[in-house]
């Protein structure tokens, strides 16, 4: 019986063993088969699910290029002139070269060849000349906005060659280069864009250049891409050129964040966007991938009503900006990863410097501040002048998911020093019709807002040409309107890079505008798997340099 | 006899066409008196850098700086031509729009409208023959406890469950056999509520029928009984829950594609809803009231040839109470 036992046992023993060498074998077989890799070479194929919270509205490119959402699509499916990475570097893409004039109002874009539109047609001069038009005018009477971004100087574009585009400004554009690497600047074959806006927004008829395109799609469902294998024109910035590894992409709309996430973690999908910043600590631990890229932009921040009472009082203002201890609210309502404001621009913008010092938490100064502007102390601790409550409203962003948690904070730390703080948390229709800069109900309004190049700043900030007169100051400030123009004027970042600094001082000194954290817009939950993906200067992913491991 | 029933048919389908109008008119104003509107929402997102000027150019070439009786008329005469426009929000042809979504609703709802008879009527042969202590208190309590249930409950408790615990159906796939499945009992359930209550009531009037007794006593089996001379006669009635029920199956599916995730007719109108897309509102709510009244007519134009104890006055129909079933079972059929 137990020498019948032992004798099975080997064979089972004997069989094991030789089922694991045929197996060997036929592993070494197959793996004979396969194409030698070059040590190093990153693997080639695999699919991936990105899961996101919408797929925005329309897809007509000019109207849709700039979506949070739509955003990453395009970003595969089509190239744009330059390259603008996540510390606002610009190097060549589809433009390799290009040349200004001594005053920024001329440009030469010298072009790659033998680049080309999916539809087959060439992206050529004239291709980007009918692109360059249509983002500056877009065609409002069909619906087909303007690229809101784009320079309002843009005078016309011309061919010169079948490779070479001259551009011509009425004023000095200095941001002209950046811009085309922002995220309105999609190039899209002309034989789409001469099509109407039904047309258009029909995304699996839309051409661009990118190494992907769209192999089906249904609307507030999912978008399929596949790889686009004669791909053979990536910028030189990310470290490769030629097809991408991943065969396809497909985004698929999952409107719950938790589930977003769920499907992540029991690996139905590889990505998910937009979690809820709470989550990103134990996904971390687990092993996820978490990436928080800031884009170029502004900080999220208040923008203070000058002519508002008593926020015309600049004591008022500074002591505002004091107030607000700003690493409570990264250690309360964030995780690590967001970044201490250092300016009222995101420290990755070239031109951004750090006044970190005007930025300190100090209620004791703060305090003086109040006192030294008349406002005292009441038994209720809320301060008073002239009969009048010390009030400040907040309107949440609803652009911004942490927004009224951030309120909710502050409140708390200006109350200690006096203050009495209202929070009203609009929807966005309703935001949009009552929130407004310097509106007679709002003290102060939460900015975020991303831009291309820092030259665009100083213009926004008052009422000239078209400007939004953040701070409700219209001409009257001097000094702002003296740097505005001399910051537009600038014919090189030499002479404005100082300039900027100087604007950069003199805004938040004098309590204009008051940051509270730098911004992270874009937050992704990625597995392990998945590997080498390259975050932009808008902080969008691209899975272009992407691979997926076992 | 022939008349009254054409004069009855005409008036009906006057009626139908102009509840179909009135829906139209009601839901371009309630949208119209809403605050703010689809192209400013999109404009004022802060990231697009539009000028108010860019904006104010936006908005009327769109043609909604209009007064809004203006708007309505163009927006009516092209409707009734068949013209139901662009979306304000994807700029795609409404009926590419609709068309991309309704298959996956039909399926939906027509799974649901499957479940939701079966369940109805095997409660209703419960309540007739489960004896009173196994539980026919407990089946006729069904009903109202299927009503009382939200149907996102039901929706999240199925997803739990046979989703996540048993992993069978992956949520990122709603379409797969299964979770199309689920999602039609999460719809179903409360449809069938409705038809199960209609016919209790009526098959409780019925077994209490002298017929009744008389099958009964020459020993019919339960389930012929139930089959052969109970159901049709209670199933009358239950042709107006029917239309009716078409449309918890239209308000249910906006629910339960939500909660599942699937692209149908419900989650389009919430993404129309969410940014006040006019055009596609004002056809789905044309194509619902347009389901709804046509299914209900139907009920009403095929009830007087079912029944033939129905009298049509004046464009209603009456039906004599039971006392007076004899007499008008001898009536001969309406015939058309």
């Amino acid at each position: 019986m137990t020498a019948r036992f032992s004798s099975l046992l080997l064979s089972r023993r004997r069989l094991l063993a030789a089922t694991s060498v045929v197996a060997a074998a036929a592993l070494t077989a197959i793996a004979g088969l396969s194409p030698v890799r070059s040590a190093g070479a990153p693997p080639n194929g695999g699919d991936i699910t990105f899961l996101i919270d919408s797929l925005g509205s329309t897809w007509i490119p000019n109207n849709s290029a700039i979506s949070s959402f739509q955003g990453h699509i395009w970003g595969h499916v089509t190239d744009k002139l330059v390259y603008v990475d996540a510390d606002g570097k610009v190097s060549p893409w589809i433009a390799e070269s290009w040349e200004q004039n001594g005053d920024a109002t001329q440009f030469t874009l010298h072009l790659k060849k033998g680049v080309s539109f999916s539809d087959g047609t060439p992206l050529d001069a004239s291709a980007v000349v009918a692109n360059l038009d249509i983002w500056y005018a877009g065609r409002r009477n069909e619906g087909i906005n303007p690229i809101g971004l784009f320079p309002k100087t843009y005078d016309r574009a011309e061919a010169v060659d079948a490779a070479t585009v001259k551009v011509l400004f009425r004023a000095p554009t200095l941001g002209f280069i950046p811009t085309l690497g922002y995220h309105g600047s999609i190039l899209i074959s002309p034989k789409t864009i001469a099509q109407p806006a039904a047309h258009q927004a029909d995304l699996a008829k839309t051409s661009g250049s990118g190494p992907y395109v769209v192999a089906a799609w249904k609307e507030g469902d999912f978008v399929k891409l596949v790889k686009r294998k004669d791909y053979n024109w990536g910028p030189p910035a990310v470290g490769h050129t030629g097809p991408a590894y991943l065969n396809s992409i497909t985004y698929k709309l999952v409107s719950e964040p938790s589930l977003r996430v769920a499907a992540v973690q029991s690996g139905q999908a590889d990505v998910a966007y937009s979690p809820s910043p709470q989550e990103l600590k134990s996904l971390k631990e687990a092993g996820f991938t978490i990436a928080t890229p800031r884009y170029l932009g502004f900080v999220n921040g208040l923008a203070i009503n000058t002519k508002l009472e008593p926020y015309n009082d600049v004591k008022v203002r500074q002591a505002l900006q004091a107030g607000i201890n700003r690493k409570e609210i990264i250690d309360t309502v964030y995780t690590p990863d967001w970044k201490l404001a250092t300016s009222f621009i995101q420290s990755n913008v070239p031109g951004a410097t750090d006044h970190s010092d005007l930025l300190a938490y100090n209620p004791g100064k703060a305090e003086k501040l109040l006192d030294d502007a008349g406002w005292t102390k009441g038994a209720n601790g809320i301060r008073t002048k002239d009969g009048k409550q010390l009030s400040l409203t907040l309107h949440s962003n609803p652009y911004l998911a942490t927004a009224k948690s951030i309120d909710e904070l502050i409140a708390q730390q200006l109350g200690k020093i006096g203050w009495k703080v209202t929070i009203r948390a609009y929807d966005v229709v309703t935001f949009g019709e009552k929130v407004r800069f310097g509106g007679p109900a709002v003290p102060a309004y939460e900015v975020t807002r991303s831009f291309i190049d820092a030259g665009t700043v100083a213009s926004i900030l008052t009422e000239a040409n078209n400007g939004e007169n953040w701070f409700n100051l219209g001409d009257s400030d001097g000094k702002l309107n003296e740097l505005r123009d001399k910051i537009a004027g600038a014919a090189s970042l030499d002479i404005r890079n100082p300039l900027l600094d100087e604007l950069q001082t003199y805004v938040l000194e004098q309590g204009y505008f008051i940051p509270r954290t730098q911004i992270v817009q874009r937050i992704y939950v990625q597995s392990p798997k998945l590997k080498g993906e390259v975050y932009n200067g808008i902080a969008y992913a691209s899975y272009y340099t992407a691979t997926i491991g076992e | 006899m022939r008349s009254a029933y054409l004069s009855y048919a005409a008036k009906r389908f006057a009626q139908a066409v102009v509840v179909i109008l009135l829906a139209y008119v009601f839901t371009f104003v309630v949208v119209s008196i809403l605050p703010g509107d689809p192209i400013t929402n999109v404009l004022r997102d802060p990231q697009n850098g539009f000028t108010e000027d860019q904006i104010r150019q936006i908005i009327a070439a769109q043609g909604l700086d209009r007064p809004i009786p203006v708007q309505l008329w163009t927006s009516l005469s092209n409707f009734v031509t068949g013209d139901l426009g662009l979306s304000m929000r994807s700029s795609r042809p409404v009926t590419t729009l609709i068309a991309e979504v309704l298959p996956s609703t039909l399926l939906l709802a027509s799974s649901a409208f499957a479940i939701a008879l079966l369940l109805a009527l095997t409660i209703a042969y419960g309540t007739q023959f489960l004896p009173k202590r196994f539980g026919q208190g407990l089946l006729r309590g069904f009903p109202s406890l299927f009503l009382s249930v939200p149907n996102f409950v039901i929706s999240l408790a199925l997803i739990h469950i046979f989703g996540f615990q048993l992993g069978l159906f992956r949520v990122i796939a709603p379409d797969s056999f299964w979770a199309t499945f689920f999602a039609a009992i999460a719809l179903g359930v409360p449809v069938s509520a409705r038809i199960a209550e209609v016919l209790i009531a009526n098959l409780d009037k019925e077994s209490d029928q002298e017929y009744a007794a008389v099958a009964r006593s020459r020993g019919l089996t339960q389930v012929r009984l139930f089959a052969r001379h109970l159901l049709k006669p209670s199933s009358l009635p239950v042709v107006t829950v029917i239309a009716l029920a078409i449309g918890e199956l239209l308000g249910g599916s906006l629910i339960t594609e939500t909660v599942f995730g699937r692209t149908g007719i419900g989650s389009l109108v919430q993404r129309s809803v969410s940014t006040q897309d006019l055009p596609v509102l004002q056809a789905v709510v044309s194509l619902a009231a347009v389901v709804f009244v046509l299914v209900n007519l139907i009920a009403d134009l095929v009830y007087p040839l079912l029944d033939p104890r129905v009298k049509l006055i004046g464009g209603r129909r009456v039906r004599p109470t039971t006392a007076d079933d004899s007499a008008a079972a001898t009536t001969a059929a309406v015939t058309s």
